[in-house]
């Protein structure tokens, strides 16, 4: 406990009570061994962490990834650490983390933990929603990010917002210096990097909403 | 180096529908366009601030701000966060999104954005600020993000105990290289010249740095590297002689040009595309357009400076047109 300053705890408290409505689960999945998986246990901590100062709304299971390989891939968690965030009715929406949500991504962690208790609710206005509920194909969007990466957050939040309005629509985070072979695999070196239907299309840096909807619609359009 | 950003509230007013037209519209979201948000919403003014990106603008991509008043020390992400809380506050609409156009005559302005959407205007104040120049040598273009960088924040956990080079000798060149060096095995500063422009204190820290090494009087002449940075062509201003230097990643600091783009056949620009403005009023050379921050033709390009010019051009515009 206490990976979060005490300032942080209090803010943090605050914000989920003050924001939360419906109690929400996190399931995260993790490596056997501890020397397999060096951010397994920071992303527990911290999971761990914020659901104690939720007051009961958040609660976490953990789940060793090899024991449970259908579980992980029912809900899409490819790599360790990786976790799912469900809703009171068991919904994830394809939203998944791969890696540990600390430095900006930890603000990433607490948007999406709202958006998903109150029901999946978004930001995207009604015009852009529109426009992605029509999207017919599956499209996978991962979005390559550091925890020291300012411009990132924005890349994330837009790629799992997408995934929420539409069942078509899978959204990773994948922190690249943990995954550095699945970073190299897509040539990453520089973030937020968003790879579309792994590898048919992409782009690198924060593109506003309409813009990301835009890359997504000309890697479907080839 | 493990820590937690909160982040900021998502507030209902960021991309929440847009309304048909306001008294003003600041385009950029950072220091310039957030105070200019702030003086217009505090002296009445309907106000929108368009932002492209992030909101916070360059600031958002440096560590530390040591010089901002009221500050000892603040990362640029947090300064960035409470302009934006206190633009908001006062009642900005505040959108992501790109301008793709503008239509600047007349008492009824226009601007129209990426999604297609076109806002109704009286005022607009122009604050696209500047983004990194390019050194425009080969192997630039091919290698970016593929070891060429313009962001050791975003990029420098790519190049742990590796070679890095900074090129450029003023305050974000140097600051940069003294960021890079917590994580790359050594750092090598290449500049022009035989001296630095940055400020003392900064380049003391960077000399007192065992992992920061200088090349002076250097250009870089090209970037090689088969998919990924792996030397550069450097030459010696002074003698002529050049060299193959071994290096992982570059990263460029030599200055910023303005995004104006937009601009170039609407507003009076410099030759270097920066925003020719009365230097009173910030007004530009058409009425009712006023620009302010990095993005204006002036000497000194700091935060604290932006945020006064964007008081300055909300302020100016109330009193002339409102």
């Amino acid at each position: 406990m206490g990976l979060l300053k005490k300032n942080d705890q209090t803010a943090v408290r605050n914000r989920l009570s003050e924001g939360m409505k419906d109690p929400v689960k996190i399931l995260l999945f993790i490596s056997k061994k501890e020397e397999d998986c060096h951010y397994c246990n920071l992303t527990k901590d911290i999971i761990e962490e914020v659901a104690l100062l939720s007051e009961g709304k958040i609660v976490t299971e953990t789940y060793v990834k090899e024991e449970n390989e259908e579980l992980a891939e029912k809900y899409g968690v490819e790599y360790v650490p990786g976790f799912v965030i469900l809703d009171k009715n068991g919904e994830h929406r394809n939203v998944v983390f791969h890696g540990a949500p600390f430095g900006h991504e930890f603000a990433t962690l607490l948007e999406i933990l709202l958006i998903v208790s109150n029901g999946f609710e978004t930001p995207i206005p009604e015009e852009l929603i529109k426009k992605v509920m029509e999207i017919k194909e599956p499209v996978k969007i991962q979005a390559f990010v550091t925890p020291t990466c300012p411009h990132c957050p924005p890349a994330v939040l837009t790629a799992h917002f997408f995934a929420m309005i539409n069942p078509n629509i899978k959204s990773e985070m994948v922190e690249a210096s943990e995954f550095p072979e699945l970073s190299a695999k897509f040539g990453v070196s520089a973030v937020p990097q968003v790879v579309i239907n792994n590898g048919d299309g992409g782009f690198v840096g924060a593109y506003p909403p309409d813009n990301f909807y835009e890359e997504i619609i000309k890697v479907l359009n080839k | 180096m493990v820590f937690f950003d909160l982040g900021s509230t998502l507030e209902p007013t960021k991309n929440k529908e847009l309304e048909e037209s306001y008294d003003v519209i600041i385009i950029g979201g950072g220091p310039a366009g957030m105070t200019a948000g702030v003086y217009a919403a505090r002296g009445g003014l309907k106000t929108l601030i368009i932002e492209k990106a992030s909101e916070g603008g360059q600031i958002v991509l440096t560590e530390e701000v040591e010089n901002y008043p009221g500050f000892l020390k603040i990362t640029g992400g947090d300064l960035a966060q409470r302009f934006a809380k206190q633009a908001e506050h006062f009642g900005c609409d505040i959108t992501m999104g790109e301008v793709r156009n503008v239509e600047l005559c007349c008492d009824n302005k226009f601007v129209i954005l990426d999604s297609g959407k076109k806002i109704k205007t009286n005022v607009i104040i122009v604050a696209t600020g500047a983004s990194h120049k390019k050194l425009g040598v080969p192997g630039e273009k091919e290698l970016a993000n593929r070891g060429v960088s313009y962001c050791a924040i975003c990029d420098g956990a790519f190049f742990r105990d590796k070679h890095v080079s900074v090129i450029g000798g003023g305050n974000s060149a140097i600051e940069e290289a003294i960021y890079l060096s917590q994580m790359a095995s050594k750092v090598t500063v290449i500049h022009r010249r035989d001296k630095l422009r940055a400020d003392k204190i900064i380049q003391d820290r960077a000399f007192d740095n065992p992992r920061i090494e200088f090349k002076w009087d250097t250009v870089v002449k090209e970037i090689k590297g088969e998919n990924k940075v792996q030397s550069l062509t450097v030459q010696n201003v002074k003698t002529g002689v050049q060299e193959e230097m071994s290096v992982d990643g570059v990263f460029i600091y030599i200055g910023l040009q303005p995004q104006t783009v937009l601009f170039e056949n609407l507003l009076r620009l410099t030759s270097d595309g920066f925003i020719k403005v009365n230097k009173d009023t910030l007004e530009t050379s058409v009425p009712g357009v006023f620009a302010a921050g990095d993005v204006i033709e002036k000497e000194i390009r700091q935060i604290i400076n932006a945020a006064a010019d964007g008081a300055i051009a909300s302020s100016m515009a109330i009193k002339k047109y409102f």
